[in-house]
């Protein structure tokens, strides 16, 4: 693998998914952001007037917002030196043969095209840097009516659902990093799946850096119809630089009256990328919204994946699992606003911190007047390696309705010397058997993941963990 | 000035005698957002005019020695530094204090009471006190609030090596009462700390007890029992620092509330630092909603800078009374009004068992009765 020449990033080598492209577009493309780079993307895009009206307010709000001063320390960011918009290929492939050459070689090393011909998965989306360069969709799915699109072409060609939709879970100015998506998004998906239809097999999406200093601002809408169920994936990677990049995706998703949505985050973004993430879910009566949220990767993540519970019954899902390795910082959670009666909410929450690494759990759980007979439980384990690494957690309840039921359990403890002892009394060396108790540790769940996924998740924790021992 | 300036903490915020060092707070604060700054009369911007007269009154055990000190006294404010904008006002404010002293290996044959009496809640007081049980003593510490007052306060319990003491606070004030008040407890080697919080009374209050250690085997023991009536608001903030290795704490916070916006807060935050190796700590917070309109926060945040704990955990629940429970009594021929009372003493009980005191923990008990009654 050629990751790079330079000896001193020799020590990152456990990163599979390091290598870097030639890289014409983004070597040409430009940094720092204006008005002018905010027009240009819209223009480039032919968007309609109203989109470019939104972009700039994101641009005003964004420049208006101070960086937040909880979670992580984010004041590495040279928003100056970011590349925000940057084109790959001129056209989307409708076959990965199409792909220049280097894109399809990314994309064949990470696994994508041959996963599609198994038909492991439903559809496929691929962006690389700013825009979706790959995207096709079961034809069966098709027929029924489930439309998966980039969300540029999405905006094209559906405009009455934008309108309804887009920026009304997550509005412009909901926090400094959804202004700055808000001003600068590019790709992402676009879901619509109708009426009782349930797709079976996961839609995937996977998204890769390859320039340095990129900023990736995807923009993903997802409305899941009434009695509709879907499962879409979706898996980051980027290569090891020197300096930093940035990926701020808006996600928002609508899940209507009975509908289920999970959602799967596998990401594992190499430690030079500031991962700042917003991600809701509104769900409706009887709906059911499942985050999976797999952060392995990056330099700092902040990601709060949330679900608005808005009629009754309504039901909200996070299963979370962080490992922070050297130098990273997974500050994760979830939060859950009970706004209709009878509503639940579960929270599950897994960390690992190894290597100096950081691990913080930050969640908020709320319970409006009116929800009543809601209930709520959250529950954050953290293991920790060594001495040098750090677990946080930060739960945040507020209930105002006497007639729910609310719990939070937090435990972090370490592996013990007991546990090592008695693997390798059986045979295993000191760091199959650290690897084998962090397994057991995340297993509820890795056993929520798809199957590739589950082994990825599997064969990442081994790499992690490799040299974690003495 | 501060011992902490480096931000290793996201909780533990800084600490200084100067009341320069802490703007007023404008309730966007994380450590004020909760408080409802317009009902604190003046204690947190300076406007307080200081007329106000709270009656210290100690009743000491026979082996104790009581102390009125100035504010010069080397002992005032050296176990702790004002770490939030009322502290330090109180710490600037007030003109005598209070100094307890628990010489080397006594132990007090009866607990030492301190009567504070609020006389009326126009104008301010600031207060001071210094709880100092020497090595190896053991003693028992009941502070006793009442009345109508505006209430700012700094104590400090120094325990030192080997030396245990039990601390019952008391705040059972008028209706009308503030009070915002720091007990700050500092741990030398294997000394034992157990406090029990009572707080039933007053319009506002807002108390923030905390520990430090100073030596490797130290034990605190925080309990707390509140009981938040209609308008109320009753706020109790947390703080243990594990800087020293082998400690342990045990946090256990347990509330009622009833009546329109009746407001409790429970902030429950563990530092355990990295040179803390070996530290037990685990927290617990408890709010029975008992009617409409009353409204829980509970915040229990860790902070973990080592892997090598002992253990470390916390939970914190939030509900109504059991349906099933009372149920249950319901059933066995117990009218509804009786069985509630049952079921939120039997909440409470195991709690109050730990009151050292015998007529303390039957005030505590009748007080708890009355807060049903109503």
């Amino acid at each position: 693998m050629t990751v790079t020449d330079r000896p001193e990033l020799e020590g990152l080598g456990n990163y599979k998914f390091g290598w870097a492209d030639s890289d014409v577009a983004g070597a040409t493309a430009r940094r720092g952001l204006s008005e002018e780079v905010v027009r240009n993307i819209s223009a480039l895009k032919n968007e309609p007037e109203w989109m470019l009206d939104l972009r700039l307010k994101g641009l005003r709000l964004f420049g208006k917002k101070p960086l937040p001063s909880w979670g992580s320390d984010l004041t590495g960011i040279d928003f100056d030196n970011i590349k925000y918009f940057v084109r790959s290929t001129e056209k989307q492939a409708a076959s990965w043969d199409e792909l220049p050459a280097d894109i399809k070689n990314t994309y064949d090393k990470l696994g994508i095209p041959e996963a599609e011909k198994q038909r492991l998965i439903a559809g496929v989306a691929a962006q690389y840097e700013s825009e979706v360069v790959y995207h096709k969709i079961r034809e069966d799915l098709e027929e029924k009516g489930v439309i998966f699109l980039d969300t540029d072409t999405g905006l094209k060609e559906h405009p009455e659902l934008f309108k309804e939709y887009f920026g009304s879970v997550i509005p412009v100015g909901d926090n400094k990093f959804a202004s700055l998506n808000s001003a600068v998004w590019s790709g992402g998906s676009f879901i619509y799946v109708p009426p009782n239809v349930n797709v079976e097999i996961p839609l995937q999406a996977y998204f890769r850096i390859n320039t340095e200093n990129m900023g990736q601002f995807e923009r993903t809408l997802i409305i899941v119809d009434e009695g509709s169920y879907v499962h879409y994936v979706e898996g980051c990677t980027a290569p090891i630089y020197s300096s930093d990049s940035l990926h701020s995706a808006v996600v928002e998703i609508i899940v209507k009256k009975n509908a289920r949505c999970r959602y799967t985050t596998i990401q594992n973004w190499s430690n030079n990328v500031y991962n700042l993430v917003t991600k809701r879910a509104v769900a409706y009566e009887g709906a059911t919204m499942e985050w999976i949220d797999g952060n392995i990767g990056s330099k700092v993540t902040m990601k709060y994946p949330a679900v608005y519970l808005m009629g009754e019954h309504a039901k909200g899902e996070t299963l979370s699992v962080a490992f922070a390795g050297e130098g990273q910082h997974q500050d994760a959670g979830a939060k859950m606003v009970h706004l209709a009666p009878k509503t639940s909410s579960t929270i599950v929450s897994k960390s690992v911190a190894r290597g100096g690494g950081r691990t913080s759990y930050r969640g908020l759980v709320q319970i409006e007047e009116g929800a009543a007979g809601s209930a709520s439980t959250v529950k954050c384990d953290a293991l920790l390696i060594d001495q040098i690494s750090r677990s946080d957690t930060y739960p945040y309840v507020d209930v105002r309705e006497d007639d729910v039921s609310m719990g939070h359990e937090a435990t972090v403890s370490k592996v013990s010397d007991d546990q090592l002892f008695y693997l390798m009394s059986r045979g295993l060396n000191e760091d199959e058997a650290m690897a084998m108790i962090v397994r057991g540790f995340v297993e509820p769940i890795a056993r929520e993941l798809p199957m590739e996924y589950a082994l990825e998740l599997n064969r990442l924790i081994e790499l992690q963990m490799e040299g974690a021992v003495g | 000035m501060g011992l902490d300036t480096k931000p290793l903490s996201t909780l533990h915020g800084k600490s200084s005698y100067d009341l320069e060092d802490f703007p007023v707070p404008t309730g966007r604060e994380e450590s004020w957002r909760f408080t409802p700054l317009s009902r604190l009369r003046g204690l947190h911007d300076g406007t307080a005019p200081v007329t106000g007269s709270v009656v210290v009154e100690v009743h000491p055990s026979p082996e104790v020695s009581v102390e009125t000190v100035g504010r010069d006294d080397s002992r005032v404010g050296k176990a702790y530094v004002p770490a939030d904008r009322v502290s330090v006002q109180a710490f600037t404010s007030f003109e005598k204090a209070t100094v307890i002293t628990v010489p080397k290996e006594a132990v007090t044959s009866e607990p030492t009471v301190v009567n504070l009496r609020g006389e009326s809640a126009e104008g301010a007081t600031y207060g001071h006190l210094v709880v100092v049980v020497e090595p190896l003593a053991q003693a028992v510490v009941v502070l006793d609030h009442r009345g109508s007052a505006v209430y700012a306060d700094n104590v400090e319990f120094v325990v030192g090596d080997g030396a245990s003491l039990r601390v019952v606070s008391l705040q059972d004030w008028a209706g009308d009462a503030v009070h915002v008040s720091h007990h700050h407890a500092q741990l030398a080697k294997d000394a034992t700390f157990k406090s029990f919080v009572v707080t039933l009374g007053g319009d506002l209050v807002r108390l923030s007890p905390s520990v430090s250690y100073t030596g490797r085997g130290g034990d605190a023991d925080l309990s707390g029992l509140y009981f938040a009536d209609a308008g109320q608001h009753l706020e109790h903030r947390l703080l243990v620092d594990h800087s020293v290795p082998d400690c342990r704490s045990h946090v256990d916070y347990r509330g009622a509330l009833q009546g329109d916006e009746a407001h409790a807060v429970w902030i429950g935050d563990v530092i355990i630092r990295v040179e803390a190796t070996g530290t037990d700590t685990y927290e617990l917070n408890r709010n029975l909603i008992l009617t409409d309109g009353a409204r829980a926060d509970s915040v229990p945040n860790l902070e973990i800078l080592t892997g090598e704990v002992a253990g470390a955990g916390h939970a914190s629940a939030s509900g109504r009374l059991d349906d099933e429970h009372t149920f249950y009594l319901q059933a066995r021929g117990i009218p509804y009004e009786e069985a509630r009372r049952l079921v939120v003493r039997g909440y409470f009980a195991q709690l109050i068992q730990k009151i050292e005191v015998e007529e303390i923990r039957d005030r505590v008990l009748a007080a708890v009765e009355a807060e049903l009654a109503r």
